[in-house]
């Protein structure tokens, strides 16, 4: 474009100053100037998604702003909120650059472009700072993946969870490593739990050592590891535990050590009746179950999971397919229920008001989603009662995708037999 | 159990201990020659790992042999770093130096995750799960070879420059870069060409480290660290010092596992570079002014 047509094309600055003074007066008279009884049946209802799209969650939260725009793609699909004439979502998209900042910024701003109702973030402390900022601005938020039990201990009126909260996980896993040793008969007396010391590692592994410690099971800790997360050599840990001999390991780990830790163990050949994750990533993953093969079976991991057989899986799961040619995640997957949890509350509230909104979404009872849970349903802190972990196990399967297997609850058990105690790792 | 277990301690930080001195390397060349500091170093050996990986995964040829494709392709890289990037600012401040490489390690880490995903990858290669029982002592032969392999990569490294042209007129340009141009030698050409050589080896390091280590785009970060460390240790663009600095660092980091937890491995290290610049900053074995 030569320098004669740019300048044509292009607005002067008087010109633009007229222009966004119009354009600011018309808002303003949207806003306040035209009776609210207009405002009673809008075309399109505005959402507002926040999620960490860049930083160092970027592909989480790309995942999980996917899960909420094909959400909302399938809801305008079907007809938009048929109580409200067949109203539309539209979504406005927020990007908290995993920053809790930045999350709190872009909430007000898309609160400020017209939002009736918050949803987001993977991340709890961003989610910490919506939270607040929500209930300031009397916004109703809907939490879709954020585990921080502290967000909604304030009892903030605004904010409901669909997430299981941290201490729901921790009990989750309590619960069927119960189960697990009544169904195998089998009750290992010593364990050794090995965690990456950073903050959910620590939190994790501190919060099942005290639920253990509680239960009464006998079960004695004999080795606590701590390792810093990115480490690249775990031969010292393992000769440790090792030496502390151990019936069962509990390892909270990430991605990435976990690989480390497994082959350790196999070279130095550790015996264990199994291994049990309370809450770990990085034992379920594709790439892992791929690359370890033999050595990633019969792993029992505790974790918020997708539910497979599901008809909102399958929907959501093609959708998500089609578009980035990858399968429906955990994460992906709450944030595909979000704006479904949001859909089925304005379809009874059948407006926009806010007092409408908070009864609608209060008297919740959601039983259309792709997660493995009960009905969603909100308690008087806002959480979600039917919220649940399922207990995994990855089984021998010719199909490598479906070698990861939910074994516990019964209801949604994709495979009827669990492997406890497992065949040593150099056995197979 | 616990002589044993410290003796198990010393041999895996020896073992790992080489391979660090191998990464170190490449980032010594390059300081001693061109006098900037690589900060794109691990990033690089990132490249390499990755190169082996698909190699590995597609065609089934085992990292130690495709090691030899690995080291030329990424010496390439190194060769275009230099000459698009590096050759610009030999002559600026060291702090404006740092910005640029810096940069060229942000732009590979994140094509890195663009191609392949933030997914830790780790493929199961022939000798991935070998060891060597010695008594109730572990050793992984995966770390055996990669010691030995970076020893005889190392030794190969002097010999070339002791013995061959090229060699003669890096350590030239490396001695007195003006000296050099004033023989006739063409200096940039030796830039470029040590800077492909160095990455050359730090991608050499990256296959030996495939079969044990998980690859995904964020690891470059800690090796840059663990190569400077190393260097530092060493001395800067003393060679046999980064292979010594390298065992230095290696083993202090398993052993200090006896003792502290792990957790606190990194403190070690840096508890490490902090005597060595307080007390000998020159390095342990001197280094180039």
């Amino acid at each position: 474009m030569d320098y004669k047509t740019m300048k044509q094309n292009s607005i002067d600055r008087r010109t633009f100053l007229k222009l966004s003074g119009a354009a600011g007066i018309g808002i303003a008279a949207s806003t306040f100037g035209v009776p609210s009884f207009l405002h009673a049946a809008p075309e399109t209802i505005k959402i507002g998604s926040i999620q960490p799209v860049t930083g160092p969650l970027a592909i989480i939260g790309q995942g999980t702003r996917l899960g909420n725009q094909l959400a909302v793609e399938y809801i305008n699909a079907n007809g938009g909120i048929k109580s409200m004439g067949g109203a539309k979502i539209e979504l406005l998209l927020g990007d908290s650059e995993s920053k809790p900042e930045v999350g709190r910024q872009e909430a007000d701003r898309l609160i400020k472009e017209g939002a009736s109702i918050l949803l987001g973030p993977f991340q709890s402390d961003v989610a910490m700072a919506i939270a607040t900022l929500a209930e300031q601005r009397q916004v109703p938020f809907v939490m879709d993946v954020a585990a921080l039990d502290d967000i909604t201990k304030k009892g903030y009126e605004h904010v409901f969870r669909i997430f299981i909260t941290s201490g729901g996980l921790v009990a989750g896993a309590l619960k069927y490593y119960k189960t697990l040793i009544e169904i195998s008969g089998v009750t290992p007396a010593t364990a050794v739990v090995a965690n990456v010391g950073d903050a959910f590692g620590k939190g994790m592994s501190d919060g099942f050592l005290k639920m253990l410690e509680s239960s009464g099971l006998p079960i004695k800790i004999v080795e606590r590891i701590q390792y810093p997360l990115g480490i690249q050599d775990l031969s010292a840990e393992v000769a440790k535990i090792k030496a502390a001999k151990p019936d069962i390991l509990f390892p909270v780990s990430r991605p990435g050590d976990s690989v480390i830790l497994l082959r350790e163990l196999y070279k130095q050949k550790v015996s264990l009746m199994g291994i049990f994750g309370p809450g770990s990533p990085g034992w379920y993953e594709p790439d892992f179950v791929k690359d370890m093969d033999k050595l990633a079976y019969h792993t029992l991991v505790n974790v918020p999971w997708i539910n497979p057989s599901s008809p909102s899986y399958q929907r959501g799961n093609a959708a998500f397919q089609k578009a980035v040619g990858k399968n429906l995640d955990t994460n992906s997957a709450y944030a595909y229920t979000g704006p479904l949890v949001i859909a089925d509350a304005l379809e009874r509230a059948g407006s926009t008001k806010r007092e409408a909104i908070l009864k609608a979404l209060r008297e919740t009872n959601f039983k259309d989603h792709p997660v493995v849970g009960g009905p969603v349903k909100f308690d008087e802190k806002g959480d979600n009662t039917g919220a649940m972990t399922a207990l995994i196990q990855v089984q021998p399967d010719p199909d490598l995708q479906k070698r990861v297997k939910i074994v516990l609850p019964k209801e949604f058990a994709q495979s009827d037999k669990i492997v406890f105690p497992a065949p040593q790792l150099w056995e197979r | 159990m616990d002589s044993a277990l410290a003796l198990q301690l010393l041999i895996q930080g020896i073992l790992l201990g080489g391979v660090y001195g191998l990464i170190a390397l490449g980032l010594s060349l390059i300081f001693g020659v061109m006098g900037v500091i690589n900060f794109a170093h691990g990033q690089i050996m990132v490249m390499g790992m990755y190169a082996s990986y698909w190699i590995f995964v597609l065609l089934g040829i085992d990292p130690y042999v495709s090691l030899v494709a690995v080291a030329a392709i990424i010496f390439v890289l190194g060769y275009a770093i230099q000459y698009l990037v590096v050759n610009r600012i030999l002559d600026y401040p060291e702090a404006m130096q740092v910005l640029p490489l810096v940069s060229t390690g942000l732009i590979l880490e994140n094509i890195a995750l663009l191609l392949w995903g933030p997914d830790h990858r780790s493929p199961q290669t022939a000798l991935g799960l070998d060891s060597i029982w010695m008594g109730p002592v572990m050793v992984d032969t995966s770390r055996v070879i990669a010691f030995s392999l970076a020893i005889l990569i190392t030794g190969l490294i002097f010999l070339f420059l002791k013995k061959t042209t090229m060699g003669k007129r890096i350590r030239a340009a490396s001695d007195n870069r003006t000296g050099a141009v004033l023989v006739g030698i063409n200096v940039d050409r030796i830039n470029n060409f040590s800077f492909g050589l160095g990455a050359a080896t730090t991608a050499a390091a990256g296959c030996l480290l495939v079969p044990i280590m998980p690859i995904s785009p964020y690891i470059a970060h800690d090796f840059t660290t663990a190569a400077f460390i190393v260097v530092i240790l060493g001395g800067m663009g003393n060679l046999p010092g980064a292979m010594a600095g390298g065992l230095v660092l290696g083993v202090a980091e398993s052993l200090s596992t006896l003792v502290l937890p792990a957790t606190l491995k990194q403190v070690v290290s840096f508890t490490l570079l902090i005597i060595i610049i307080l007390f000998r900053p020159q390095g342990l074995f001197g280094g180039k002014k």
